[in-house]
């Protein structure tokens, strides 16, 4: 095996290693997919697909072949390199943020002393592919859920990145992997115990980040039918939804990551060495239910409501928060 | 914003000049130009067939105009040419979510112009019927608005209750959605043995599970709260003007039955509240909705504890030929009053019939109620009339 030693050093490291997390951000995609349609399916007193394979699971592959074998269709009036560009521009901030996840100790693509404000960086680029989706189509209802979108994705950011502020003054650090340090040795130690209102606020700005019920409003089926992605069809179509199932993964990883306690085990004897990542998968996929449990669950908020929940109730709550924990920090 | 001369144009009967507000007292916010949307008639929230051609400032509804007509069959010339008995199956294709009550008001107008009397067997059946379309219309009524609202689930747990009911139906008539069950006269069969046991088991177990599933789950919910509350506000002044009937009248506070005012069939010798709400928005007519459910819960107990036995079919001769005159029937419908008018020249089918439809008089409060409102409440509103494509293009 000594001929693939060239794979551990730097260029072909990294690139191996984005290659390999692409690979699992696109399959997590479809997993989710599957994973969403029987938790609808079990909220909804129903089977949900089984057909395909034993117990349904080789259905995410059908859905795949389904969507290529598909066409692609753009409107005639639609800009198309905008068009094309917007899915693109969707799906890459996605995968690309999972780059600096630590997943177990030392198993992190790049482990940068920014990561934090990387993550924060990269995710705002997703309003892009939003608008350039909504402004590309050239359709009223696409229209629509651009300009709904952009307002609420970039609404939420202030406090979803206000949130993050506590975790990085407890830790006194931007990196990921310092994060994830801080907190071992047992659950107590985990940052949603010291920093629990911070974490709703971050959960549910992250619930408004990846468009789910109750924020799915650039989508709004019942009224403006799908929203931005209305006019895609085909793969198109399929990278959209692969940037959103991925993206609400992202958000699950990195809550997890910051306020769970990324691979630490919940009690210090169930430590597994390099195998914490299953810790991690854990973690990640609870979460990941409870977005789903929520879609299936709740109705959709209107625009105004959207906007008062944010700026009047989240942001003030966490600037409070933020001034309590600097007080605590000095006192203790 | 739209010039003068534009405002001004007379509405064009298909919809396609842009017609003059409604209410000319909502502007533009900023004085900019607005944007006209055609909303249906595919699409996937629209209850049918309908377009809406809506003036958008923004998320705000500045003009909303009903095309309807998409599903226009003729049903009222049709109804001419055929003889009496033949038009009732026709009548199940009106409102096609509560038919019962089309077939209803049809038999009850021809009914008035023979001057027939109907054994009380038949007549007890006949509200058995009605009573258990209402719960098979209102149920899942409540679940269409959460469905358009966003949330997917209610809309599955109601049609579980509507499925059940309908085998109900179906034992009785033998059909699930176009039952042809009334005749002029009574009813086509008698119930099927033991059927009234089972309804009444039945009834049992909806209790339980329309508390939890639908009234806990959906008018418990925050979001819901907020999504329904003072969204499609009416005075009943406004209202009583534009026709309203049915649960959103009801929901201003206006006392009105017809099953209580204008008593038809054994109505008047059952016992049960008209219920009615304050708010006058949306969650108010859904509040009434809920109260009815309720209320027709009641009413089957007492049809299942009173049915007298005897025949259920008047014998009205082999060839109906009315008087020359007119006759009258008026239903509560679950969407509001559903009323026949029916012009005999004395031959064996009908000079002229006219349905009132309450999905069609309903959709009016559509052009008065939502202009001032954001787009998404337009749903909520369309689930507060909960219109039936069948019922208002005939």
């Amino acid at each position: 095996m000594e001929f693939l030693n060239f794979l551990n050093q730097e260029p072909f490291r990294f690139l191996l290693a984005f290659g390999v997390v692409l690979f699992l951000t696109l399959n997590l995609a479809a997993i989710l997919v599957m994973g969403e349609r029987k938790v609808a399916g079990y909220i909804q007193l129903r089977y949900g697909p089984n057909r395909v394979g034993p117990r349904g699971l080789l259905q995410p592959l059908a859905d795949i072949i389904k969507l290529f074998t598909k066409e692609n269709i753009s409107p005639g009036k639609a800009d198309l390199w905008i068009f094309l560009g917007a899915p693109i521009a969707m799906f890459i901030p996605v995968a690309a943020v999972w780059l600096v996840i630590p997943f177990a100790p030392g198993a992190v693509v790049a482990d940068i002393n920014v990561a934090i404000l990387f993550f924060v960086a990269v995710t705002s680029i997703g309003a892009l592919g939003v608008i350039m989706a909504g402004y590309g189509s050239r359709s009223n209802f696409s229209l629509l859920g651009a300009l709904r979108g952009a307002a609420q994705m970039i609404s939420y950011e202030v406090p979803l990145i206000l949130s993050l502020l506590g975790v990085v003054m407890l830790t006194g650090s931007l990196s990921l992997v310092d994060v994830v340090n801080a907190q071992g040795g047992g659950f107590w130690n985990w940052y949603v115990v010291l920093q629990f209102p911070m974490f709703i606020v971050f959960y549910i700005s992250a619930l408004a980040e990846t468009k789910r019920v109750p924020f799915d409003l650039p989508e709004g089926e019942s009224e403006i039918v799908g929203g931005y992605m209305i006019e895609y069809s085909g793969m198109t179509w399929g990278l959209i939804q692969a940037a959103e199932f991925a993206g609400m993964g992202l958000m699950s990883g990195i809550s997890v990551t910051l306020f769970l306690g990324g691979w630490q085990p919940p009690l210090e004897f169930l430590d597994l060495g390099q195998f914490n990542w299953v810790w991690f998968g854990i973690k990640t996929a609870l979460i990941m239910f409870t977005f789903q449990w929520i879609r299936w669950s709740l109705p959709r908020l209107r625009m105004d409501q959207l906007m008062d929940l944010g700026w009047k109730v989240m942001v003030p709550l966490t600037l409070v928060w933020l001034v309590i924990t600097a007080a605590a920090m000095l006192v203790f | 914003m739209l010039s003068e001369e534009r405002r001004n144009e007379t509405v064009a009967l298909d919809g396609t000049a842009s017609g003059r507000l409604a209410r000319p007292d909502i502007r533009s916010e900023f004085g900019l130009e607005t944007m006209d949307m055609n909303m249906g008639p595919q699409h996937p929230a629209m209850h049918g067939l309908l377009r809406l051609i809506l003036e958008l400032d923004g998320e705000t509804v500045m003009r909303c105009d009903p095309v309807m007509g998409y599903l226009h069959r003729s049903q009222e010339k049709i109804a001419e040419n055929r003889m009496y008995p033949a038009v009732v199956p026709m009548t199940d294709r009106l409102d096609y979510f509560a038919n019962i009550h089309n077939e209803h008001g049809y038999v009850l107008a021809v009914e008035d112009v023979l001057d027939a009397e109907i054994p009380p067997r038949a007549e007890y059946i006949r509200v058995l019927m009605s009573e258990l379309m209402r719960l098979a219309s209102h149920i899942p009524s409540i679940g269409f608005l959460m469905l358009e609202l966003g949330a997917f689930t209610p809309i599955l747990y109601a049609f579980r209750e509507r499925e059940r009911i309908q085998n109900f139906l179906e034992a009785i008539t033998g059909a699930r959605m176009m039952f042809h069950y009334f005749r002029i006269g009574g009813v086509k069969a008698d119930l099927p043995p033991g059927i009234l046991e089972e309804i009444s088991e039945y009834l049992d177990g909806l209790e339980g599970r329309f508390q939890t599933d639908t009234v806990d789950l959906v008018t418990g919910s925050e979001i819901y709260v907020a999504r329904t509350k003072d969204v499609g506000k009416m005075t009943p002044e406004q209202a009583l003007d534009m026709g309203v009937t049915g649960p959103p009248l009801r929901g201003t506070g206006v006392d009105f039955d017809i099953r209580r005012d204008y008593p038809y069939s054994v109505y008047p010798e059952l016992d049960f509240d008209v219920v009615t709400d304050d708010a006058g928005d949306v969650a108010a007519s859904y509040r009434v909705r809920i109260g009815e459910v309720w209320q027709s819960i009641r009413i089957i107990r007492q049809v299942i504890e009173k049915m007298p036995e005897g025949p259920v079919m008047a014998d009205l001769g082999r060839r109906l030929r009315p008087r020359e005159g007119d006759g009258f029937g008026r239903v509560e419908s679950p969407r509001g009053e559903f009323a026949v008018h029916v012009v005999s020249d004395g031959s064996d089918s009908a000079y002229r019939v006219h349905y009132r439809d309450p999905s069609f008089c309903n959709m009016q409060l559509l052009q008065e109620v939502v202009p001032g409102h954001y787009l998404p409440d337009i749903m909520p509103i369309l689930g507060m009339i909960d219109p039936v494509s069948g019922g208002w293009d005939k």
